[in-house]
């Protein structure tokens, strides 16, 4: 019975994390053997679990109750797994990539001769096991804790090389960012615990199924004296500030590209099967939640498009490869959002699975190219290595392929799918989505074009420096991963061809929409839509308007490329930036969003602890403010003891007539 | 199932019907007859100074009342089939009266073993503890009042004393500066008292609190104004007892002035005694003002109050130089948390016995941690080395275990998950929340952080700071002192597993008024 | 006979007279003498119901509150005696050493 061993999937790279941290010094590779068998167990009872689901459905069990409480409403505190075709389905994306991701430092880290290894195995493990515990979470406070742990890890890793300027500086960046957002979580996590008395995902009283409930007034819960609508919106947008810390979405977007310090295999984990994945995975997880929510899921989408389309654009103009991946990261994550708050479930999923791939693909491929450059990551000294390293080209070039969206590979499937949710939702009497959709349509050719921007800068032309000229090789370790991504990003698309589906007539090739409907009742893609609050509208017939819209999105993804094609695949190319005149700086300086926090953080401290204020981040500062306000309030306060006892009898007086007065009034004592 | 309800259960038959029905007020009779002995004995050998003497019959007195009182409590007097009453119904024991006269008995207890070295060399011991008694002896017979005559006299017999007591040290200037200020507020807000009960007399006929609940039963409409005065004005009357805002101003002074064991003693078990009473009357008496029409809504009067109280008693606490002050102001915001089991009453509400039932627990568990903490400046007092934050700087190198247990006293009343405090804080707050009323316990909840910062300061000082050379003072251990000191610190550590029974006691108690 | 509402009018003016003379005087002689009448203020509401209820409860209670009074005025007449020792006045506003 495979569901019996899904605790094993958690704890065999936790069993990693403990041995490279205590026995990697004494171990070859520094952990990293155990680390690449622990995370490959994981991934084979994955698919077992994942072939297990498919047989004989969705499997909850609550594991153990750690806290329970006493009084009217007896609280319990679970640790639980919830194995249904979504988590099944993240399992064995996060299991693959840490796999590819542990084989692939073998070539990154080792074989480069850092020191810490064990250090760093020992971050990925925990890494990848806190990953995994939140996926199989049962209820929200557990997913809560381990959201908590991947913050934390991502830490350590983006931190491992502590000893320079750039990577502590980037890590406290994406803990306090982060951790910024969760604080709205938890106050989220509290909020639905008092509503519901409960935070379980699944089950008749579970938070989701009570609050469709409660909002079809079959049920009453305490929604503290707001309409239910109106109160679970506000617990929704609570939960999300956590998801837009954690997905990097606008406004909380600005640790992303910093986190890119780390070393790029971890870049490679974070962007595409953990961390940043974490955020709309919980979205999904509780979308019966949000799906009650009109509003919420407006904002959701609004959210999304905007960052689709805001992040793209900063990417355009960046000179390191890793910085246009990171960009690119932030706005494919605004495509996920925005399909999810345009009602696409099933959408989302195909992109954040479409995604993981070619995203996981496109940075071990930069870090390919980084290792040959010797750790210089400026794409302006790259050129012609192309013919120097075939594997990782052929395999890069897939992976753009898909990123940008060119039919027939994997990402053009996925983003199709959720320009599509977009359209139809907005034809649908909801103009607001439509405007969403525009954003997503117009971040298309960006997408297209800084993405072969980058690929014709690294591997095309000439070489333009002597390390492009002579490449230092890689290793097998290199290859092996890219070459399985590289297969994934062109075929992954298969699992989900909903337009061809549509547009042929034939029956039974969604297998993603099929597979997401095997879930427990309301947990299943069909009851996401049927409590949706959008209906679909169309130009002409359904099949008319998913060729328009894939004919749209496409055409504009090819005008991208060529326009890339025509400005940087030449011998010799040059920087065009100029051409932007006073929009290159202020795409360069990212809209000058950090200096804009800066400016805040300047503002609202007093001006000579400016430098050690900030250091200490936002809400330290809200911290010492509210301290110095109530203390100011409090020598305030304690001087109505005024020492004199007659004003004492003239204020107890004074107190009793106002209550008097207040009371009598409203009360209407004296009509 | 709780040890206590076991025993309940066991006891089928009540004490009361083996004893007579008199025998319920053994706590209160107690009480006075050691007032009494103490006065005999002064009377009898006059001019001696016989401060041993009478601590060691105060303590027995006080000692043989709270063992009656638990014995009571846990054979089930008053509480299996029903309270009994005396004297007409002027007299009521209950689950709720024996509960409180625990609380007193115990603080009184206490007190008087730390006055012993408080007191040596004083002269008029005699009087210091037959005052103390008979203070004890007014808040026994508030706890079991059940008329607002008895209100208003035992209320009266609290009073009194206290001012003398207040005023105790006759030549220190502080002393007397608070015994006046404590007096003067307190006789006109007994004046208000008055008033109020007169108006509640004119519109119902009667003072027993059964009868003024019948004569509420059919609404106020056309003496809602009069009636509404008057239970307002009673409200203030109970206010000025709990020291909650506005009638809280003596508290600042009289817990700063008076002798410390005196202050542990007022702002421990005088409040409690101001709150059991104003439950009962509340509870058992207005109950019925709160849907009449129009209402006359009390709790929403009280809810206010609460809230102004804890903002203002955290707040003011915050920023004071005086650890002595500092507790002043914190007792009041904890009379704060204390009125939330008023204010989040509702007219039938399912979770009026709870939230009562968690205001009375977290009394019992303020009445040992405050008490401490008073005592800890007693003891500091006792050795002269000073009031301020500075003063107590380093003590932990000189006095580590009653540093300890001051420790232990401040991060239970700023309600840290360790100690007694966590659950009776928590208690209140989620049944506030539970019976609706979840921005008061938003308000008790931002105080109660705000109140870690000045309770911690205490801690900084003693454990942290290093001594700045006014420590050499200390060169006796006050035995008495350290024991009621140690005494509390145990109770308020032990506190947190016998929790849960304090809670269903309390909670049985208090759902027995609103059966 | 005369209306309830008269007696209420009646004890309600006692009442502001007293509290008026709380608030405005310094010497604690009036204060006390102040507090006085508005506890007798209580006293005519008490008797005057008890008369109008038809029951002794009122004018038993007012007993009370005369005796209590005086008991209050026996000890507030020790506290302002050591006021005087210490402070060499009878003046509430002296005291005020303690503040804030």
């Amino acid at each position: 019975m495979a569901f019996e061993y899904v605790p094993a999937i958690v704890l065999l790279p936790f069993l990693s994390f403990v041995i490279a941290l205590f026995a990697g010094k004494y171990l070859p590779k520094g952990g990293a053997l155990a680390g690449i068998a622990a995370t490959a167990g994981s991934l084979l009872l994955s698919i077992w679990a994942f072939l297990t689901v498919r047989s004989q459905g969705a499997y909850q069990e609550t594991i153990y109750t750690w806290a329970s409480g006493f009084g009217e409403q007896p609280w319990e505190l679970t640790f639980g797994v919830l194995i249904d075709p979504l988590s099944a389905m993240m399992l064995v994306i996060v299991t693959l990539i840490a796999t590819l991701v542990h084989v692939f430092s073998l070539g990154y880290m080792n074989d480069e001769g850092e020191t810490g290894l064990p250090r760093y195995y020992a971050g990925l493990g925990l890494f990848t096991a806190s990953m995994l515990g939140f996926v199989v979470a049962d209820n929200l406070l557990m997913a809560f804790m381990f959201f908590e742990l991947v913050g934390l890890c991502s830490y350590l890793l983006i931190g491992f090389w502590f000893r320079e300027d750039g990577p502590p500086s980037a890590a406290k960046k994406a803990f306090l960012v982060t951790r910024f957002g969760d604080y709205f979580f938890l106050i989220g996590v509290v909020a639905v615990f008092s509503t519901f008395g409960t935070a379980a995902f699944v089950g008749a009283e579970s938070f989701p199924v009570l609050a469709e409930e409660a909002v079809a007034g079959d049920v009453t819960v305490n929604t503290f004296g707001f309409d239910p609508t109106t109160w679970f919106t506000i617990v929704g947008l609570l939960v999300l500030g956590g998801v837009v810390g954690k997905s990097a979405q606008f406004p909380l977007h600005t640790w992303l590209p910093d986190a890119m310090e780390g070393p790029t295999p971890v870049s490679a984990l974070i962007h595409a099967a953990t961390m940043v994945a974490a955020g709309v995975y919980l979205v999904a997880r509780m979308y019966g939640f949000y799906a009650v929510s009109p509003t919420a899921l407006a904002i959701i989408a609004f959210i999304g498009g905007f960052t689709a389309l805001f992040a793209a654009t900063m990417g355009v103009v960046k000179r390191e490869i890793k910085q246009v991946l990171a960009y690119s990261t932030i706005s494919q994550y605004g495509y996920m959002m925005l399909a999810l708050g345009a009602g696409g479930y099933v959408a989302a999923t195909f992109h954040l699975m479409t995604h993981a791939f070619f995203k996981a693909l496109l940075f071990l491929g930069a870090g390919s190219v980084i290792i040959a450059m010797h750790h210089n990551e400026n794409m302006w000294d790259m050129g012609g290595l192309k013919d120097k390293m075939p594997v990782t080209y052929w395999t890069f070039l897939a992976g753009s392929l898909a990123l940008a969206g060119i039919f027939p590979f994997s990402g053009f499937w996925s983003k199709d799918e959720v320009l599509y949710e977009a359209l139809i939702h907005g034809l649908g009497g909801s103009p607001l989505l439509l405007g969403a959709y525009a954003m997503g349509l117009l971040a298309v050719p960006v997408t297209a074009f800084y993405t072969f921007r980058m690929v014709y800068l690294t591997f095309h032309g000439e070489p333009r420096t002597d390390t492009a000229r002579n490449p230092e090789p890689v290793r097998w370790n290199v290859k092996f991963p890219l070459s399985v991504l590289g297969v994934l990003a062109v075929v992954a698309g298969l699992v989900n061809m909903v337009p061809v589906q549509k547009v042929l007539g034939l029956e039974g090739i969604d297998y993603l929409h099929q597979w997401l409907d095997q879930s427990f009742d309301p947990l299943t893609a069909h009851h996401y839509a049927e409590v949706s609050p959008y209906s679909s509208g169309y130009i002409g017939g359904e099949a008319t308007t998913v060729l328009v819209g894939a004919a749209v999105s496409l055409g504009l993804a090819l005008a991208g490329l060529l326009l890339a094609t025509y400005l940087y695949n030449v011998a010799e190319p040059t920087e065009h930036t100029a051409k932007l005149g006073a929009i290159k700086d202020v795409l360069y300086n990212n809209y000058y969003q950090d200096e804009f926090q800066v400016w805040i953080a300047n503002r609202t401290q007093s001006v000579a602890s400016v430098a050690d204020t900030f250091d200490q981040g936002v809400i330290d500062g809200v911290v010492n403010g509210v301290s110095s306000v109530s203390l100011f309030s409090g020598s305030r306060v304690r001087r109505i003891q005024t020492g004199v006892v007659t004003n004492y009898a003239a204020l107890l007086t004074l107190g009793l007539t106002a209550l008097l007065l207040a009371f009598g009034l409203l009360g209407g004592w004296f009509l | 199932m709780s040890a206590v309800s076991i025993v309940n259960a066991a006891a089928a038959a009540p004490l009361q019907v083996v004893l007579p029905e008199w025998t319920a007020i053994a706590p209160v009779l107690i009480l006075a007859l050691t007032g009494l002995l103490l006065l005999t004995i002064d009377a009898i050998w006059p001019g001696r100074n016989g401060n041993t003497t009478f601590a060691f019959v105060s303590a027995l007195g006080s000692l043989a009342a709270l063992t009656v009182t638990v014995w009571y409590l846990v054979a089930g007097t008053g509480q299996v089939g029903g309270s009994i009453t005396l004297f007409s119904e002027a007299i009521v024991v209950d689950g709720m009266a024996l509960f409180f006269t625990a609380i007193f008995t115990s603080v009184a207890a206490l007190v008087v073993v730390a006055s012993h070295d408080y007191l040596a060399g004083h002269e008029n011991a005699a009087s210091y503890y037959s005052l103390l008694m008979f203070a004890t002896l007014g808040m026994a017979l508030m706890a079991v009042s059940n008329s607002l005559a008895t209100v208003f006299v035992s209320l009266e017999m609290a009073s009194l004393p206290s001012y003398a007591l207040v005023g105790f040290l006759k030549k220190n200037r502080g002393s007397v500066e608070s015994s006046l200020k404590y007096f003067l507020i307190g006789a006109l807000s007994s004046a208000v008292f008055a008033f109020g009960i007169s108006l509640v007399y004119a519109v119902t006929g009667s003072l027993l609190l059964s009868e003024v609940a019948a004569g509420f039963d059919d609404g106020v409409a056309g003496f809602a104004g009069v009636a509404g005065i008057g239970v307002l004005m009673i409200a203030g009357g109970f206010a000025y007892k709990t020291a909650s805002v506005p009638f809280h101003f003596w508290a600042p002074e009289a817990y700063e002035g008076a002798p410390a064991p005196i202050s542990a003693f007022l702002s421990s078990a005088s409040k409690a005694a101001g709150f059991v009473v104003a439950f009962r009357v509340f509870s058992t008496s207005f109950m019925p003002l709160l849907d009449a029409t129009p209402a006359i809504d009390w709790a929403l009067a009280f809810a206010v109050l609460a809230v102004v109280t804890m903002v203002l008693g955290n707040f003011a606490a915050a920023t004071q130089e005086n650890v002595k002050r500092m507790l002043a102001y914190s007792s009041i915001g904890h009379a704060g948390y204390a009125l939330i089991g008023l204010a989040a009453l509702t007219a039938g509400g399912p979770h009026n016995g709870d939230v009562m039932g968690a205001a009375m627990a977290h009394l019992l568990i303020y009445g040992f941690m405050n008490t401490g903490a008073f005592l800890f400046i007693a003891m500091v007092e006792y050795w002269g080395v000073g009031r301020t934050f500075e003063d107590y700087a380093g003590l932990s190198t000189k006095a580590p275990f009653a540093s300890l247990a001051m420790a232990v006293f401040m991060f239970s009343l700023a309600g840290l998950p360790v100690f007694g405090g966590f659950f009776s804080k928590y208690a209140l707050f989620a049944s506030a929340v539970s019976a609706g009323f979840w921005w008061l316990a938003a308000v008790g909840a931002i105080t109660s952080a705000l109140s870690l910062y000045y309770y911690s300061r205490v801690v900084k000082a003693l454990w942290i700071e290093q001594p700045n050379g006014n420590l050499d003072a200390i060169d006796s251990k006050p035995t008495g002192l350290y024991a009621a000191v140690i005494f509390a610190a145990v109770a308020t550590v032990l506190l947190l597993p016998g929790f849960p029974i304090a809670l269903e006691t309390a909670e049985a108690a208090a759902s027995a008024l609103f059966a | 006979m005369v209306p309830a509402q008269y007696y209420l009018l009646l004890s309600a003016a006692v009442f502001c007279i007293g509290l008026f003379g709380v608030l405005t005087r310094d010497n604690a002689l009036y204060f006390l003498m102040s507090v006085e009448l508005m506890l007798n203020a209580a006293n005519i509401n008490f008797v005057a119901f008890s008369l109008f209820w038809g029951n002794l409860t009122g004018q038993t209670f007012a007993l009370f509150v005369i005796a209590l009074a005086a008991a209050e005025v026996a000890i507030g007449i020790g506290i302002i005696l050591v006021l005087y020792r210490n402070f060499g006045s009878v003046s509430v506003t002296d005291a005020a050493t303690m503040r804030w």
